[in-house]
């Protein structure tokens, strides 16, 4: 398949902190600064100037003290005067942040958008506080009362694929592995670890049967994009005809109910939403074959066993065989689609608002090459994140491709 | 709010970095809204659900009005029963205490009405998809409303 241009955002520029438990030489507002002062100076712009609005993402008010952080940081980036909005949607919201600026380019609005977003989810509250704030994440009325932890919904749903699959511990905690190992080779990754299965599975008890090496990291972070219309870039964007540009070829949002208790029981294993959006951006982009198709996917990996679902709801692999997918390794490097090159959250970690950004500057890197050593897929033409919020409850999923 | 204390560190490049303590608490009259009867009705030891007056679809937990077709929902009483989805054991505490971890965590389909809670099940076994449960009240003041309830496998010794 030959992505096409038509309708598509191109993407202008990326930057990104690098996510670390804890930064204490630096506020999110300063880290928000660097990523979009990176994307900026990486499109070939010597001033944030030309740039027609911004998207500011984020999620907790409670992590970052700062309401109207949205403002606060569109003055941090050069953006004062301009239009700026920000965006919310739990664990999507990243990705939901580089689909709204996709739907102002598209529709006219503007012809270029950038994208900031950051979130101090790390060691700047202690463990907790920030049990307590990410408990509000689950239904406040009907969930977070008897929830000890938000892994035991994530447990609910693995449990009943298990049962129902026959899918095994062992085989997700082979993803615990996968993330862990590629983070290593990634500057920017919050924990790269050498581990093995049976660390995984001798870790501290979460929600059975997920262990603590199950669960992803809570970072500092910030990450940007700058997209832009093919006109724009070529008037704007001095580095545009210095590279292969690359486009966001679609983007899908679906929601679920959000209480997993609510869901039917087909489905009660499986993310109904990440089907449905997946669905929708495939068909968007033209993808037909998605595991013949995209060369690799940014996965959210909240848990090692929803990486595995995840593989089944995008269409890589047939539903039910994601534990085997798992085990025979055929979403590590070398495989047909490499899925979490960066570490995921387990292992590059996850600052909540920047993470689908995140993702997104991982995947425009891959497109363009630019990412040194074993971690680049090689030939990479077609790239995805799939990012979702409460257990699958909104669901966001973007497709890049390299044109030209 | 207030602050706990000042630090001064030396940051990766070397230069000296300043951090703030700060300790914020929060308090709020929480209105349970369109819930409230459920809650009542637990006092008076029952479970509710709502459903339509219009074309009978039945929520919990409760809707103000049908999804379907927008007509207002009316109160009913649930028998107390379901079958269980699936379960996990829990190895923390809920964030307002209440259970002493480890705990059964069950999604539980409740009979009676479409829909379901995720819930605590009583004991140390966790149950298998499809064992019976009925929901049982607890003595005593609970540390959240809704922990004044949980469910017990059907046959299981006390």
């Amino acid at each position: 398949m030959t992505p096409s241009a038509d309708n598509a955002a191109l993407v202008a520029g990326v930057g990104m902190t690098p996510f670390v438990g804890f930064r204490d030489d630096a506020s999110v507002r300063d880290m928000v600064a660097d990523a979009a002062r990176a994307a900026v100076i990486d499109a070939g712009l010597s001033s944030p100037s030309p740039i027609d609005m911004g998207v500011a993402a984020y999620e907790s008010d409670h992590f970052n003290r700062q309401m109207s952080l949205g403002q606060v940081l569109s003055d941090t980036v050069g953006l004062t005067g301009k239009p700026v909005m920000r965006v919310e949607g739990g664990g999507a919201t990243g990705a939901l942040a580089i689909r709204t600026a996709l739907m102002a380019l598209r529709s006219g609005e503007a012809r270029s958008v950038l994208v900031f977003g950051g979130e101090t989810n790390g060691r700047s509250v202690d463990r907790a506080t920030a049990i307590e704030i990410l408990s509000l994440s689950a239904d406040f009325e009907w969930e977070t009362p008897v929830f000890g932890t938000f892994a035991a919904p994530y447990a609910l749903m693995i449990t009943e694929h298990m049962r129902r699959y026959g899918t095994t511990e062992e085989q997700f905690a082979e993803i615990a592995v996968k993330n862990r190992r590629m983070a290593i080779d990634n500057p920017l990754a919050h924990r790269g670890m050498s581990i093995t299965v049976e660390d995984v599975r001798t870790s501290a008890p979460l929600s059975d049967p997920y262990r603590l090496f199950d669960a992803s990291l809570l970072s500092d972070g910030a990450a940007a994009m700058l997209l832009a219309t093919e006109d724009w870039a070529r008037q704007h964007s001095p580095n545009f005809t210095d590279r292969p540009p690359v486009a966001i070829l679609a983007s899908a949002s679906a929601t679920d109910r959000p209480r997993l208790s609510d869901r039917t029981d087909e489905m009660f294993p499986h993310f109904a939403a990440k089907r449905r959006a997946a669905a929708h951006a495939y068909r968007e982009a033209g993808i037909d074959d998605p595991p013949g198709q995209i060369d690799l996917a940014e996965v959210y990996d909240s848990f090692s066993g929803a990486e595995l679902q995840a593989y089944e709801d995008l269409g890589l692999c047939p539903v039910g065989q994601g534990g085997p997918a798992a085990s025979e390794g055929r979403f590590d490097q070398g495989g047909k689609v490499v899925v979490n090159p960066s570490g995921g959250l387990m292992g590059r970690g996850s600052a909540v608002g920047a993470t689908g950004i995140a993702q997104a500057v991982e995947v425009v890197s891959q497109l363009r090459g630019e990412i040194a050593g074993a971690r680049q897929v090689p030939g990479a033409r077609i790239g995805m994140t799939d990012t979702h919020a409460g257990v699958g409850s909104l669901c966001v999923v973007n497709v890049f491709g390299r044109l030209g | 709010m207030r602050i706990t204390g000042t630090e001064r560190e030396t940051g990766p490049d070397g230069r000296p970095v300043y951090l703030l303590g700060v300790e914020m608490a929060q308090r709020y009259r929480h209105a349970v809204g369109s819930s409230s009867p459920f809650y009542i009705g637990l006092e008076q030891g029952v479970l509710r659900a709502t459903r339509c007056a219009g074309c009978g679809a039945s929520w919990f937990p409760p809707r103000r009005f049908c999804e379907e077709d927008l007509t207002e929902t009316e109160w009913y009483d649930l028998p107390g029963t379901g079958t269980v989805v699936a379960a996990t054991r829990v190895h923390s505490p809920p964030p307002f205490g209440g259970i002493d971890p480890p705990y059964i965590l069950a999604s539980i389909r409740l009979d009676g009405v479409r829909g379901g809670i995720t819930h605590r099940v009583i004991g140390a076994q966790t149950p298998e998809r499809g064992a019976a449960v009925t929901v049982k009240f607890i003595d005593g003041a609970p540390a959240h409303p809704l922990l004044a309830f949980a469910f017990a496998i059907e046959g299981a010794s006390p």
